[in-house]
């Protein structure tokens, strides 16, 4: 589904990912875990565009994307939910999803009522301004507002970053549920190590720009190195 | 009273409705781009010898209105592609972008004195007194400008909301001035928006600066002369919502003129010439009580 | 004298004198922008205040001095009431540099009091809001001298006192030996500041509003200070340009010549760095002074005034640089201390 091989990656003269090579297949979540500055979000940014890529190639379905705009990968059927400042707050809740819909070739009528399904918080709350809704009703509409756009591939930037523990396993437990309702490829970067390995169907782990493990969760579980000295999971 | 009333009254509506067209485009390009555009003072110019060009061939110089919006849309396209979006992509700070448009600003009013000079020469018309209102239509005792230039107002304005609020485009232009990182990941080309937000803004104000001879006297320098006033009309409507841009050149206006009317008719006709002075005032008043502009306040007091 | 040793003076004299103006207003740029991260888009206004107020005072405050009495009107009839002075003052050099130096110290206080007035309605704002207002008070100069008779008698503008008289034949040389004189102690006071704790605070607001601010800086004490200095310089300027041409007249200072200009100048630099004011000053004065001395040549050959070419060319060249360098062409070296260089040498190994 997404293949990204020997990536070198960063931001202009800051070389940030080194050689880096990670799959995604279709109804799996992959999840990036590792401290912060490791280059998640930069892997992010990097399959979809934003950042400057020195070498290596990126593959979405065989198709060569690492040359492309972000508007074209987007296009694409990539749908990326940035961490912050991801939600139109000047508009409700139903015309940010239906911006997304408009803006969207792959949509349909069905996937506003999906979307309004997994989070009836979100119908409830439809005809208000997006911008006073709460932290977790945010994400959820940052969510939903990637995923109305029926994606093939979903970025998600720590979406429980913040968040109260109601909202971290509330949608902890939707991710998964997308997962298994919709052919689509989930890539999710996450600090919080326990919700992430709980969904996660295959894990890497980034530290300092290169990949110092990849396998499944449970095999990580057994790392104990790695999970105190990356990912501050003492015994 | 009543006639030199209602004269003024024709005067400030012809004033507001040319000030609205420049404002509309300094709101949108600060909206989109983030940066306040000095080189508007070059397209409304570049829009004045539109007219004077189509004059100087034999047409009515009404004529020039769609060719002053066509050059100072091409005029805007060239100082985006040229200049601004390499600066854009460079991550450019905001006072970078500044210096750019005055720079751009700076080599078109060489231009359009080069061209002010030729016309001079080769028409042997004096092309630094560009003045229209004789051969203006009358309609019902006023000056047939007073009509046109609140039609076209009129006319942007429908358009530009047929355009924002009924089209796909326009909803990505929205999106693009609400939040362009998320209007990228919902495949909006934002680099396309910009430019086509400078094209609207560059046009509008080269339609304007069409219109402006039928009003008074023109010359190269008058796009610099006024762009203090167009962006006190935009700052006192309020830079964050499009709407405050006409909203703000109707008050300036209507209170320039009123206010100089008035003061003519009592200190005496001398007091024209300060005339710069009132928007300027209002503007650092409103920039020291109301920062955040007219249509804010409104849009805070409904709640939203 | 030989005629072609007269005509290198004459321009080597123009040379000095707009040198020194450019200067002094990019070292004036410099300390607003590159100490305070003020957008002074309205340079002129500071300036083009001082000169006129200059212009309006010199012929009085001479009249008072000197003890002449006349009916001639001193803005309107100045050339006359000039007439009378001048002859008085060219005998008397010491009064006339005690004059001088007068004039000076007026020009530099209206030049801060206008940079305060001008500032301070935005001081607090967002930099956009900033340098639109600075931009607008600077168009507002022109408008004022013209429309207000009294002040330097509208259109005609006034003439100024010959306050180097004295020097003969070699007035001019001794003005534009002055202005840059002037400049140079200006361009040495500069540096001085950039060097003293206050100046590097200023640098640390530029760089740093927030850390600045929370260690305790008041960001509003110190952007009055550079804007004081910055404004003071700009006013002595105006008084230099007026004296050296002789006279103040609205229109005299443009937007072009003594905004942007400067600004470009302090672009080519690096901002925040004096030795490059010094540098973008050499070329543009240069050129400025070709362009002054040789446009007659390019009267047959080209429809138009060449001046419109040199905008468009100094248009295009600061878009330039701006694209491909911005951080300019000898960009800014932090200034440390002598004592921690050397703690820094010492503590450097041997390389082997």
């Amino acid at each position: 589904m997404l293949r990204v091989e020997n990536l070198n990656s960063g931001y202009g003269k800051l070389h940030v990912l080194y050689d880096i090579s990670v799959e995604c297949g279709k109804k799996e979540i992959v999840a990036v875990l590792g401290p912060n500055g490791a280059g998640k979000t930069t892997l992010l940014n990097s399959i979809f565009g934003i950042a400057d890529i020195y070498s290596g190639s990126i593959k979405l379905d065989g198709e060569e994307i690492s040359k492309l705009p972000p508007h074209n990968i987007a296009r694409r059927g990539i749908a990326y939910v940035l961490q912050m400042i991801n939600i139109f707050s000047e508009l409700s809740v139903d015309e940010n999803l239906r911006i997304s819909m408009a803006l969207s070739k792959n949509t349909s009528p069905e996937m506003l009522d999906y979307v309004y399904e997994l989070f009836p918080i979100l119908k409830e709350r439809r005809k208000q301004r997006a911008g006073t809704l709460s932290g977790g009703e945010r994400q959820m509409l940052a969510m939903s507002i990637g995923l109305v756009r029926n994606p093939k591939l979903l970025l998600l930037d720590e979406p429980t970053a913040g968040l109260m523990p109601l909202y971290v396993n509330l949608i902890t437990k939707k991710i998964s549920e997308i997962r298994d309702q919709k052919e689509i490829s989930i890539i999710l970067v996450e600090q919080n190590v326990q919700k992430a390995l709980e969904v996660a169907d295959r894990v890497y782990v980034l530290v300092s720009g290169q990949i110092v493990f990849k396998g499944l969760p449970s095999e990580l579980m057994g790392e104990k190195e790695i999970m105190k000295l990356y990912l501050g999971m003492g015994d | 009273m009543a006639i030199s009333l209602t004269g003024t009254f024709a005067s400030a509506l012809a004033w507001s409705s040319i000030l609205s067209l420049t404002a509309i485009g300094i709101t949108l390009l600060y909206r989109t781009t983030r940066v306040p555009n000095f080189a508007h003072a070059s397209f409304v110019t570049t829009g004045i010898y539109a007219s004077t060009i189509v004059w100087v061939f034999g047409f009515h110089p009404y004529l020039g209105m769609p060719l002053g919006f066509i050059l100072g849309g091409l005029e805007a396209v060239l100082l985006f592609y040229t200049v601004l979006e390499p600066l854009r992509r460079r991550k450019a700070s905001i006072f970078l972008l500044m210096m750019a448009t005055l720079s751009f600003d700076i080599l078109m009013y060489g231009f359009l004195n080069i061209l002010a000079d030729m016309l001079q020469f080769e028409f042997k018309i004096l092309s630094r007194n560009i003045y229209f209102a004789p051969i203006d239509f009358r309609i019902g005792g006023f000056q047939g400008v007073t009509l046109v230039s609140f039609v076209a107002f009129l006319i942007t304005m429908v358009a530009l909301q047929l355009l924002l609020y009924r089209t796909n485009l326009g909803i990505a232009l929205r999106a693009c001035m609400e939040n362009p990182s998320l209007a990228q990941t919902l495949g909006i080309n934002v680099s396309r928006m910009l430019l086509l937000s400078w094209f609207i803004a560059g046009a509008t104000a080269g339609l304007a600066g069409a219109l402006l001879p039928f009003y008074q006297m023109c010359n190269a320098y008058t796009g610099t002369y006024y762009i203090a006033e167009m962006f006190c009309a935009s700052i006192v409507g309020g830079l964050d919502y499009l709407i405050g841009a006409p909203i703000g050149s109707f008050l300036l206006g209507y209170a320039k003129i009123l206010l100089l009317s008035f003061l003519a008719s009592t200190v005496g006709p001398d007091i024209i010439n300060y005339m710069m002075i009132i928007p300027l005032g209002i503007m650092v008043i409103t920039l020291a009580v109301l920062p955040t502009g007219i249509v804010s306040l409104i849009m805070r007091r409904r709640g939203v | 004298m030989d005629p072609l040793f007269e005509q290198v003076m004459l321009f080597a004299t123009s040379f000095a004198a707009v040198y020194s103006i450019y200067i002094i207003l990019t070292i004036s740029l410099n300390i607003q922008r590159g100490f305070a991260g003020i957008p002074q888009f309205g340079l002129v206004f500071p300036m083009a205040g001082a000169a006129y107020i200059i212009g309006n005072l010199s012929i009085r405050i001479a009249m008072f001095v000197l003890g002449i009495k006349t009916s001639l009107d001193p803005i309107y009839e100045s050339s006359g009431v000039i007439a009378l002075i001048n002859p008085v003052l060219s005998s008397q050099p010491l009064l006339s540099i005690g004059l001088f130096i007068i004039y000076l110290i007026i020009g530099a206080i209206v030049g801060a009091v206008l940079g305060v007035i001008q500032v301070a309605p935005a001081v607090r704002l967002r930099i956009d809001y900033l340098s639109i207002t600075l931009l607008a008070f600077g168009e507002i100069m022109n408008v004022i001298a013209r429309a207000y008779r009294p002040l330097i008698g509208g259109e005609y503008g006034v003439q100024v006192p010959s306050v180097f008289g004295w020097a003969g034949e070699n007035t001019i040389a001794v003005m534009a030996a002055t202005m840059l004189v002037i400049a140079l102690m200006i361009y040495a006071y500069a540096e001085y500041i950039g060097r003293t704790p206050m100046g590097r605070t200023m640098k640390a607001i530029r760089d740093n509003e927030v850390a600045a601010a929370a260690l305790g800086k008041s960001l509003v004490k110190y952007r009055t200070i550079a804007i004081v200095i910055g404004s003071a310089f700009c006013g002595i300027a105006g008084v230099l340009w007026a004296f050296f041409n002789g006279s103040v007249m609205p229109g005299q200072f443009t937007r072009f010549n003594f905004t942007f200009i400067p600004w470009l100048m302090l672009f080519l630099g690096g901002t925040g760095n004096n030795k490059g004011a010094l540098a973008g000053a050499t070329i543009f004065t240069a050129l400025d002074r070709l362009i002054t001395y040789y446009k007659h040549e390019f009267v047959g050959i080209l429809p138009f005034d060449v001046i419109w070419l040199y905008q468009i060319l100094v248009g295009a060249i600061t878009a330039f640089v701006l694209i491909y360098r911005p951080q300019g062409v000898l960009p800014e070296r932090p200034y440390i201390p002598k004592d921690i260089r050397e703690r820094i040498k010492k503590s450097i190994p041997e390389s082997s």
